[in-house]
């Protein structure tokens, strides 16, 4: 076996070994997240999720990759862009046992990093029942000044998940930032 | 005022008010970069015309957003807000809500739209999936 093929072999192992059917790491766009979503789409199909599992999947998918662009700390300006808001992080996507989990991963602030703390723990101590009030009340609430997914984004998730949103937050370095770790199981 | 088309993208859906026949389609998928702005736009274009027209025959609006993120979920409540404002004041506003037969998430985002806005006569179309 030559050593490109070794290589593939390699990475393509451990991929299975960790059920992963689709990841991205890198910077998100607008349109990088536009190709991606065509991508995750047929993935999900070609994986045999049914209908539902595929737009639960789809629509997590969405708001985590737009969290990325609006939140994460780390931006890529091209000279002369007008396209600001490259943002980087990563996303993947495993099938274990029939279950679905989208992971998603990027750095943030110390600000952000708390806000996300609070929010998350919140969603977490409530019901699915609770979840689907609050989504309703938020829908009908003024947008919070700080949010630019209208405070509706983690509730979406977390009301299309079977399981209550899970995150964690690395230690915050020298400079402030944290690693933001978020998963979602469908 | 000048009829509103707006082609499909990627990730924003086809938008054609017809002002002059009456007639305001939706179509497609909405995940914009800035949600508020690609809607802010058409709400402000849709309140003008609607507080400009003194006809008061029957407006029909016909919805086929297949999906929707967080954000435009919010505008579209608003755009609903201002087309019940309109049926409140007495023009007839038809409500044609589309969705996949098995999409249950649209389904009930048009049940909470028939809940707040009492005034739109609401029509849901469950559409057989392919």
């Amino acid at each position: 076996m030559n050593d490109i093929q070794r290589q593939w072999d390699d990475f393509h192992s451990y991929v299975e070994r960790r059920d992963v059917i689709f990841y991205y790491v890198g910077y998100f766009s607008q349109t990088i997240i536009a190709a991606m979503a065509d991508a995750v789409k047929l993935r999900v199909e070609h994986a045999g999720a049914v209908a539902q599992t595929r737009r639960k999947l789809f629509s997590s998918f969405i708001e985590m990759a737009q969290n990325i662009v609006h939140y994460s700390a780390d931006s890529y300006e091209k000279e002369g862009n007008s396209e600001a808001s490259m943002r980087h992080g990563a996303v993947f996507i495993s099938l274990t046992d029939g279950r679905y989990y989208l992971h998603c991963a990027n750095p943030v602030n110390a600000d952000v990093a708390e806000k996300l703390r609070e929010k998350l723990e919140h969603l977490r101590s409530l019901t699915i029942e609770e979840i689907k009030l609050e989504y309703k009340e938020t829908l009908r609430a003024e947008t919070p000044a700080d949010s630019k997914g209208a405070g509706l984004g983690f509730l979406t998730m977390a009301r299309d998940a079977s399981a209550p949103l899970e995150f964690e937050l690395s230690p915050a370095t020298d400079n402030g930032m944290s690693m933001f770790y978020l998963r979602a199981t469908i | 005022m000048d009829n509103l088309f707006i082609a499909a993208s990627p990730s924003s859906p086809e938008v054609d008010f017809r002002f002059d026949e009456r007639r305001l389609s939706l179509k497609g998928e909405s995940y914009p970069e800035n949600a508020a702005q690609f809607w802010g736009d058409i709400i402000v274009a849709l309140r003008r015309f609607l507080a400009e027209d003194g006809d008061t025959a029957p407006v029909a609006v016909n919805v086929a957003l297949a999906y929707f993120n967080s954000s435009s979920t919010k505008m579209l409540f608003s755009l609903f807000g201002a087309l019940n404002d309109k049926a409140k004041s007495g023009t007839e506003v038809v409500l044609n809500w589309y969705h996949d037969e098995d999409d249950d998430t649209i389904f009930e985002f048009g049940q909470e739209l028939r809940e707040d806005f009492p005034d739109l006569v609401f029509n849901d179309h469950a559409v057989k999936s392919l």
